[in-house]
Order: structure tokens, then C-alpha cells, then sequence
């Protein structure tokens, strides 16, 4: 599902760049769960950055669905997070004006789902996650722990193929932790959804099928 | 989509308090001046246009060869025209000024000195389109037949029903009966024809209604006194019959003035149809759209306040740009969303000017002395352009928000990238800086108009205008026994202890002239100073000494030079700008001279010193003072306190030798001051504008002021942990500020200054702009900023550093 040939990335800097990512080659099967760990530094943001389709590599090729995204315009590139991507974040990055319902139920206004279907989905997560009651508090109303719950909500409503997480637990106590990681397991074995996951923890590592290390972005 | 995007509009809206509140306050205080001025300028624009063939009339206008022209024609033109050319359809012709006197009820009940009366042609209401309430519009075309305005019929019928009813009208054509023949819709600021009471000028052609003045006859060609309009046939050529009408004219006139026909539609007697339009117009299209310009440039200020406060909170809604584009969002959702939360500030500033307008309209109708509501915005298609514009103004400064918000890239701002913060911001200078130059425009030229106001107010006008009270004189009884009468009512001023002088004259300063004319030559004249016009003034022998007036050479008039008639006279006195228009070297030269005019020759017997006889927003204009006894105005001049003791004094004395008469009465100086209603009226609103202006940007600035502290606070923080002083944080804070106000004020002054030099061009008695009226315009918009600035940079430079260092 998702093939990295030789990528490398690079910044400007001086006169010269700095090579933050190099030589990466990858191949993620669908369904699989990998886990990327490195020291602070290491490229690891800016690799899952790449996967995610946020961030361009300056070199090598990547193949998306068994697509090349290089050549994607920014449509089809906003067409694949609207419906095969889900991102969690280590800030949670949850929208502070909406809800905690209203959260979850973004992805899907952008996708462009009907109301019915978007209700039903929404209370199917809420109820999934035990946060029927909290549907309508905002935010700053919520623990970080639960607020990661709503982001993984999110990030998972619209069913994509594949959720990509940057240390999501980095912000937590290891028992909201280890609650995140089981969820990410059960997605991962119930729902089929490919993870790849950036995290610190050899613990949450092992969550996964296999883990990928990173130093001074070479792949070790 | 579009519910989602309103919640959050307004989520955040309530998130963001103080800015939200500068955005909707400003919007609202801008929009509601927007819409107060684009009531004024229906108003203006909707003057005259209710008739209903408005299109095809046209007024003849007299233009003479300096340019100036005027609307009172010769009478008989019309009559000859419509005989003539067939493209004229009709024509209808009144007289104002003319009528004016004392209207009483036959039973010698009531009487009132009205103003606001005209003689018109008997199809005056047929063809214009005033509404009758009562009568046949046709009874107009009957002698002796008045109709009046709703208002005047109550005053002087408040029971009965006026039709059939009499009035006696007393005036210079003597005393008139008139039967009420109609009652028209009270007149409204919609029209310039403005009257109480119409009455017919059929009544004029009998010989015993016009006193024996001859010069009003109907057909005469050479007595400008009546207003002329014609209704032409359809898809007729008025240039071409304007063509026509001077052709005529050179054919029929006997004046030799140079003066020429124009024909002047109807839909543009009130406002010309461009800015350099010559011939006259009753109001003053340079003034409405100047008003419409400063009502622009106050909501402009508001709205850029939007697009400053919101891309100055750019960097709070970053990073839900960015998670928004990473769960789906493109560009144009964005732009979507923010423009949605800029329609919806906008709309709640619309609210609120809505609420503005409802409840400060009578201010603004006291600030333009004229009446208006949102109701007159329906009767032109300006609130079209006023909707358009608002909606245009909102959309743009909303898409241009909304454009730098969502071009934030997702991956910059989820890695927390602060680079972006700088974006807009030579923008957000630029529009800071205008904001204050258009502020600082409308402060100079508040201060320019209030300082040529306050030098036309105390101006020396050349007389003494102190407890100087002027009578107008008597139109009721003048009978047999009113010669009598009136030298027993001068005997007894002349009587009283507080009465310091009198005079008695046709003319008096501060009011009209009786006419101006040209004709006038002396031996040493040079060809064409025949057609140089002159004032004429009518005046008792009195007359320069209640005024204070000197003279320069010669002698006054005695008494019995005034009660010489008008046709055997043959002494004048000229001022001393009249000496210099006949060429005269000195008034001694011209007291050695005699004058020509026309065929009759008049000796100067006298030169009285120059002033200013209209006010002084006017050039000293050449006059002519002519000696007659008149009992048109008494001036007199009071000994000091206790007023109103000697006005009712006075009344008594002028009841007594005139009754039936009412009493009415000016002072002098206060008269002067109405000449300069309309310099008062500009300084109000200029005042006003300013403010607002002002008021609106600081707001704007205060939001920016709290955002840089809000950014760097902890830089503050670590400032004064190594030993920054307050004043040096405010300084720091304040002087990015305050250079932009200051570059506004080098930008603007030169600008409104060349504007304010055109504007006291108009003036022949005006100030010099002096260095310190710019240094107090400056001064004043730097203070403000400073202050409003100020309190933002002070409180940070007071904060407690640890506070903001332990909030990282
Ligand atoms: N836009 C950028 N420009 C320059 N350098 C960058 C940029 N983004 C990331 N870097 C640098 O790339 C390196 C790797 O960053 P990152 O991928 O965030 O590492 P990690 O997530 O493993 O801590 C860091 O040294 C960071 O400073
Ligand atoms: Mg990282």
C-alpha cells in the first residue's frame, strides 16, 4: 500500500541544505501496524510528515494506493486525506470552538456525507469510545487523555485505509497511554486500518508488528 | 457546511471578545454614518423629481457674460415662446420674493408676515405635481384666488373649512382680497418650490391689484423678476429650442447685458449633473458627494480594522488551518469559512448600525438641519449603490482575511512555525497608516472650517452692529392717514431714552440689496462698462450715521432729498468700490463727476467708506445708495441691558401707529451670523466625521496594541527581568505605533491641505493656513494614538515579569 523508493529530504539552510531525511526505502502492506522510534531530531515527524502527504520528499519516489503522489495536484492530494487518511497528533490539535461531537464529525462535512449517515457515525464512535456523555462539552472541558480519545474518533470517522500518529500518547499518563494503544490494536486487528505510528515508548512500539528506527535520517 | 461554518463564526466571534467588540463596534458606528449620509444624499438626489414629467421640464435661466446666472426671467418670454415653437407644450411661471408681506383675516382678525408666497400661472398645479387636498386645480386660473398649504390653512382656519373663505394679502401691490381656492400637501424638504400659500398670478393683470407698479406686467421684457418653466413635447430638442430662445431674444430685447438663455432640466435645478456644471442650482452637488466620499472613508477604517485585527489573530487560527487541511479541508472550504466569519461580523455590525440609526436620527438631523429618516432612502435608487457598496466593502475585506488565513500550509503550522506571523504585515502598516492620514485629514479640516467660521463671525464688517435691532415696517393701513402715522411712530423713537438712533431704509445690511442693475457710465468710462452691474441700496438720510458709516468725500443726504420722488432724483452716494468700478481716480474725483444711467444723469454727492453690506463670505460689491423716505425697515439702535423691556416698548409704539400689523423684528449681528449657516453646518459635520474617524481607528489600533503585547510578553518579561524600566518598555512597544501615525500625518497634511486652500479660495475675507493649525492637527492625532496606544504598552510595562515568564 505504501512504497518509499530512495527518499530523501532536505532544507535550505545557508548556502548550502541539510539533509533531514536520506535514503529512505519503505514498504507498508495494508493492515500492517509499524512503529517508528529515534531520537529527538532524527526525521521521524518529518518521515510520517511524508507518508501523510503533508510534506513533498525532495528526492526518491513514493507510491501511494500504487499511486505516485509526486505528480498528484493539491485536489486529488486533499481527495485521498478526505477519504483514505486519519492523522492523530501528539497536541491532540482538536478544534477549540467545536464540540467534542462536532470535532468527529468534521472530517465527514469535508468529505461530504449526508447528515443522516454523519449522525449515525458520530454516535457509533461516541458510543464505541464511552464518550456519549461528553458529546457536547468542548476541549479545554476534557482531560488529555479523553481529548485524544475524540482525536482518535476523528481520525478514524471517515473509515480511512490508513491512520498515521505522531507520539499521540507523548502528552499522557502511561495508563491513558496504554488505553490509546489498545484502541490502535483493535483498529488495527477488528477494523483492518494500517498504522504507522511515531512514539518514544519501546512499550507502545511493541503494540506494533514491526518497528522502523530512525537516526540522523538514516533508516538504522 | 454552511451551519458548521456559522457555529464556529460565531464561537469565535464570542472567543475573541475584544476584538470581536472593536470589529462590531467600528463596523457598526461606520455603516450607521454610511447610511445617515446615504439618506442625506437621497434626500438631496430625490429634490424635485416627484413631478410627474419631471424629464421634459426645463427652467430658463438667465446667464451673464461673467457667467453667473440666475432663474428670475423677464415675464413675457414664456407667453412669446410657446406662440412660437411648437415643440413647447405648456409653460408655467411663478414669483417668489415678490409676494412677501401681511396676510390677515378679513374681520381685521389675525394677521402674520409670510414669507413663503407666490404668484404662479393658473396651471401651477396642474403642472407640477404638489397633491391637492381640496379644491379644483383649475380655480387657480381665476384672479384673486389663493390656494394654501395644509399647515397654513389650520393656522389661519383652525375650524372652519378655508375653502370659499377670504384672506387679505398686504404688500407692495397693495392690499388684495383672495379666496381660498385649494389646500395643497404641505410642501416638502423633496421640493425647492417650497410655499405656504400660492396665490394666482392672474390677479397681477388687473391693473388695480399692482399699486401702480408698472414693471409686473405680464408681458414686459425687461424686468427680471419671475421663474420660468417649460414642459416640452416629447423626443423635442431643448438645445435646439434654447437655440431658438435666444434668437428671440436678440430679436425682442431691448437691454443691451450680454446676457444669454439656458434651458436647465428640471431633474438638475437641484443638483448639477457634474461638478463643473456653471449654470446655478439650489443645492450643492460638490457637498453631497463629498459627504458621500467621507462617509466611504469612515466605514473604510472600519473595515480595515477587520482586516488588521483578523490577520493580526492569524497566528491563533493557524494551527486550525492547519488541522483542517490535514482532516480534509481545501483552500476554498477555508475561505468559505473565514468569509463566513466575516459576513456574520459584518451583519452584527449592520445590527448595530440599524440600532444606531434608529435611535441617533434626530441628531443627525440636527446636524444637517434638514429632515430625513431611513424612509427617503426608497424614493431614489441610491441605496442601491449604498447596499452594493456595503455588501462589496464586507466581501472584499472578508475574502482578503480569509485568503491570507487559509494559505497558511498545514505541515508549517502543526510543526508550530511562527514565520507566518509576519504575513500581512506591510498590509497591516499600510492600512494603519491610511486609517490615520484619513483621520488626520478630516482633524485639519475640522480646524480650517471652525477657524474661517470663527474669523467670518468676528470679522469687521466696516458698521457698528451692536444693539442694533431691526423692525420691518408696516403692509397693513396704508391708507390716507399712514403718512401721518408713520412720522408719529419716528417722532416717537426719537423720543425714547433707549433708543440711541434710528434710520429708516429699504435695504439693510446683513439682507439683499433692492436690486442690482448695469447702465451706468461717466465721461471718462471705457466701452463695455455700460454692462458692469451695480447694487442698489434705498435709504434714509439716517441711514450712515445709525450704521456708523464715514465718508470719504462729499456730504450725506438731508431729509429733503429723500422725499424727493424716484423719477425726479438725481442724487447718489457710491461706496468706494463702486468709485473704483466707475474708474474714478478718487472719491473726490467722483463727487466732482456726474454718472450716467441709462438716459437720466446723477450727481455722487457723497462717498461712504467700504462694508460689507452682504456678509462677509462676499467681495464688497459696488453700490449705488439711493435716497428715498421709506418705511420699509427701522433700524435702531438700543442703549445697553434690559432688552426685553425696550422690545416690548417698542412693540407698543409700533402697534399703536400701525395696528393690525404684526411686530417682527431682527438683530442685526445675529442676522450676519445666518449668512454663515452653511460654514457652521460643515463644521458640525466635519467635527463629527473626525471624530468618528478617529474614535473607529483607535479602536483599531487598540486591538493591534493588545495583540503585540499579547506576542511579546514574555519578551517583556525577560526584558525587565535584566532591568528594562517601564518607560522603556512603553517606548518600545509605542514607537512602531507611532511611527506609522506619523507617517500618515506627512502623508496627509500636504494632501488636505491642498483641498482646504481650494475651499478658502471661495473666500474673499479668509485665513492664511499658519504653521501652527498644521502642528495642532498633528499634534492631536499623535496624542490620541499615543494614548490609545499607551495604555496597552504601560500596563505590559508595569506587569509583574514573573507572571508572564511562568505562563510559558
Ligand atoms: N521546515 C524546516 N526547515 C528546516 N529544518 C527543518 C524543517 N522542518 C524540520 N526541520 C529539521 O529537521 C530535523 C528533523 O525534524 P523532525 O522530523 O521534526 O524530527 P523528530 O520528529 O524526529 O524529532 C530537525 O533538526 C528539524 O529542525
Ligand atoms: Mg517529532
Amino acid at each position: 500500500m505504501i512504497q518509499l523508493q530512495t527518499i530523501a529530504k532536505h532544507y535550505p539552510a545557508g548556502f548550502g541544505k541539510v539533509y533531514v531525511l536520506r535514503n529512505i526505502t519503505l514498504d507498508v502492506k495494508e493492515g500492517e501496524f509499524v512503529s517508528i522510534m529515534g531520537p529527538s531530531g532524527s526525521g521521524k515527524s518529518t518521515l510520517l510528515h511524508i507518508l501523510g502527504l503533508l510534506e513533498e520528499p525532495s528526492e526518491g519516489e513514493y507510491l501511494f494506493l500504487d499511486e505516485p503522489v509526486q505528480k498528484l495536484s493539491e485536489k486529488k492530494r486533499t481527495d485521498l486525506h478526505r477519504h483514505h487518511i486519519g492523522f492523530v497528533f501528539q497536541a491532540y490539535h482538536l478544534i477549540d470552538e467545536l464540540t467534542v461531537y462536532e470535532n468527529i464529525e468534521t472530517p465527514l462535512l469535508y468529505k461530504g456525507v449526508s447528515s443522516s449517515e454523519r449522525k449515525s457515525r458520530v454516535a457509533e464512535l461516541l458510543d464505541r469510545f464511552n464518550m456519549v456523555a461528553k458529546k457536547d462539552l468542548f476541549p479545554s472541558q476534557l482531560s488529555g487523555g479523553q481529548q485524544q480519545l475524540v482525536g482518535v474518533a476523528r481520525a478514524i470517522v471517515h473509515n480511512p485505509k490508513v491512520i498515521f500518529a505522531d507520539e499521540p500518547t507523548g502528552n499522557l499518563h502511561s495508563e491513558q497511554a496504554d488505553e490509546i494503544m489498545e484502541l490502535f490494536q483493535k483498529l488495527n486487528k477488528e477494523d483492518k486500518v494500517t498504522i504507522i505510528q511515531v512514539t518514544h515508548s519501546e512499550k507502545n512500539a511493541g503494540y506494533g508488528h514491526r518497528t522502523i528506527r530512525l537516526k540522523d535520517g538514516w533508516m538504522a | 457546511m454552511l451551519r458548521n461554518y456559522f457555529k464556529i463564526a460565531f464561537r469565535t466571534l464570542l472567543r475573541n471578545r475584544v476584538f470581536s467588540m472593536i470589529n462590531i463596534l467600528g463596523l457598526g458606528l461606520g455603516i450607521a454614518a454610511f447610511v445617515f449620509i446615504l439618506e442625506y444624499v437621497s434626500l438631496e438626489k430625490s429634490v424635485n423629481q416627484f413631478h410627474t414629467h419631471v424629464d421634459r421640464m426645463y427652467r430658463i435661466m438667465n446667464v451673464a457674460p461673467n457667467g453667473t446666472s440666475w432663474g428670475e426671467v423677464e415675464p413675457g418670454w414664456a407667453t412669446l415662446a410657446q406662440d412660437r415653437f411648437p415643440e413647447i407644450e405648456t409653460y408655467c411661471r411663478f414669483a417668489d420674493g415678490i409676494a412677501s408681506g401681511v396676510v390677515q383675516k378679513p374681520d381685521g382678525g389675525v394677521s402674520f408676515k409670510e414669507e413663503a408666497i407666490g404668484y404662479a400661472d393658473g396651471n401651477f398645479f396642474e403642472f407640477f405635481s404638489f397633491p391637492l387636498l381640496k379644491g379644483d386645480p383649475t380655480t387657480l386660473r381665476q384672479p384673486n384666488i389663493v390656494f394654501l398649504s395644509e399647515s397654513a390653512a389650520t393656522k389661519y382656519f383652525p375650524a372652519a373649512s378655508p375653502l370659499g373663505q377670504t384672506l387679505l394679502l398686504h404688500n407692495q401691490f397693495g392690499k388684495t382680497t383672495y379666496t381660498v381656492g385649494g389646500v395643497f400637501e404641505d410642501m416638502t424638504e423633496q421640493s425647492d418650490i417650497r410655499y405656504d400659500m400660492v396665490c394666482s398670478l392672474e390677479t397681477l393683470k388687473n391693473p388695480t391689484n399692482t399699486n401702480g407698479n408698472d414693471w409686473v406686467r405680464l408681458d414686459n421684457l425687461d424686468n427680471q423678476y419671475i421663474n420660468a418653466f417649460l414642459l416640452i413635447k416629447e423626443k423635442a430638442d431643448h438645445q435646439a429650442l434654447e437655440a431658438k430662445l435666444n434668437a428671440l431674444r436678440q430679436e425682442r430685447s431691448e437691454e443691451n447685458d450680454g446676457v444669454v438663455f439656458r434651458l436647465q432640466p428640471a431633474t438638475n435645478i437641484h443638483l448639477a449633473a457634474s461638478f463643473d456644471e456653471p449654470l446655478q442650482t439650489t443645492g450643492n452637488v460638490r457637498y453631497v458627494y463629498m459627504l458621500a466620499g467621507i462617509a466611504l472613508l469612515i466605514v473604510l477604517i472600519a473595515w480595515f480594522n477587520y482586516i488588521n485585527l483578523s490577520t493580526a489573530n492569524a497566528l491563533k487560527r493557524a494551527n486550525e488551518v492547519g488541522v483542517r487541511k490535514a482532516i480534509g479541508a481545501t483552500s476554498s472550504n477555508l475561505i468559505a469559512q473565514f468569509l463566513g466569519e466575516s459576513l456574520l461580523t459584518n451583519a452584527l455590525g449592520f445590527g448595530l448600525a440599524l440600532i444606531l440609526v434608529s435611535t441617533l436620527q434626530p441628531f443627525f438631523n440636527d446636524l444637517i438641519g434638514k429632515e430625513v429618516s431611513l424612509s427617503i432612502l426608497g424614493s431614489t435608487s441610491v441605496w442601491a449603490y449604498g447596499v452594493a457598496l456595503l455588501g462589496v466593502g464586507s466581501l472584499l475585506s472578508g475574502l482578503y482575511t480569509a485568503w491570507i488565513l487559509s494559505r497558511f500550509k498545514a505541515i508549517e503550522t502543526l510543526k508550530g512555525k511562527t514565520g507566518s506571523s509576519r504575513r500581512g504585515v506591510w498590509l497591516r502598516k499600510g492600512l494603519v497608516v491610511g486609517q490615520f492620514a484619513i483621520s488626520t485629514c478630516l482633524i485639519l479640516a475640522t480646524i480650517v472650517i471652525y477657524s474661517q467660521l470663527r474669523h467670518l463671525q468676528n470679522g469687521d464688517l466696516g458698521i457698528n452692529t451692536e444693539q442694533l435691532l431691526v423692525v420691518s415696517g408696516p403692509q397693513i393701513g396704508k391708507d390716507s392717514t399712514f403718512a401721518t402715522r408713520s412720522n408719529a411712530f419716528a417722532y416717537a423713537l426719537e423720543q425714547q431714552s433707549f433708543v440711541q438712533e434710528y434710520a429708516t431704509s429699504n435695504s439693510v445690511p446683513s439682507r439683499f440689496y433692492n436690486f442690482r442693475t448695469s447702465g451706468f457710465t461717466q465721461p471718462g468710462s471705457r466701452p463695455k462698462d455700460e454692462l458692469k452691474s451695480y447694487a442698489f441700496a434705498i435709504i434714509g438720510d439716517r441711514y450712515l450715521n445709525t450704521y456708523g458709516l464715514s465718508l470719504k468725500a462729499g456730504r450725506n443726504f438731508t431729509p429733503e432729498e429723500t422725499a424727493v420722488d424716484w423719477n425726479d432724483n438725481s442724487k447718489v452716494l457710491l461706496n468706494e468700490r463702486a468709485v473704483a468700478e466707475f474708474g474714478f481716480s478718487s472719491p473726490e474725483v467722483a463727487v466732482r463727476t456726474k454718472i450716467k444711467w441709462d438716459e437720466r444723469y446723477l450727481d455722487v454727492i457723497g462717498v461712504v467708506a467700504d462694508y460689507h453690506h452682504t456678509n462677509l463670505k462676499n467681495a464688497v460689491d459696488p453700490i449705488i445708495f439711493y435716497p428715498q423716505k421709506s418705511t420699509v425697515y427701522y433700524s435702531i439702535r438700543l442703549t445697553t441691558g434690559q432688552m426685553s423691556e425696550k422690545v416690548a416698548s417698542l412693540e407698543k409704539l409700533y402697534k399703536a401707529s400701525f395696528p393690525g400689523n404684526p411686530f417682527d423684528y431682527f438683530f442685526m449681528d445675529e442676522s450676519y451670523q445666518k449668512a454663515y449657516y452653511e460654514e457652521q453646518q460643515y463644521g458640525k459635520l466635519f467635527t463629527t466625521a473626525a471624530l468618528l474617524a478617529i474614535f473607529i481607528a483607535c479602536l483599531g489600533l487598540f486591538g493591534l496594541a493588545t495583540f503585540t503585547v499579547e506576542a511579546r510578553t514574555k519578551e517583556i518579561g525577560v526584558r525587565k527581568v535584566l532591568g528594562a524600566s517601564v518607560g522603556s518598555v512603553v517606548v518600545l512597544l509605542s514607537k512602531d505605533f507611532l511611527k506609522l501615525v506619523v507617517g500618515a500625518i506627512i502623508i496627509s497634511l500636504p494632501v488636505a491641505a491642498y483641498f482646504l486652500h481650494q475651499w478658502l479660495q471661495d473666500f474673499p475675507y479668509r485665513i492664511h493656513m499658519e504653521w501652527w493649525i498644521f502642528a495642532i492637527a498633528a499634534f492631536l492625532a499623535i496624542f490620541i494614538a499615543s494614548f490609545t496606544v499607551g495604555y496597552q504598552a504601560v500596563k505590559a510595562g508595569l506587569m509583574n515579569p514573573v507572571d508572564s515568564l511562568r505562563s510559558e
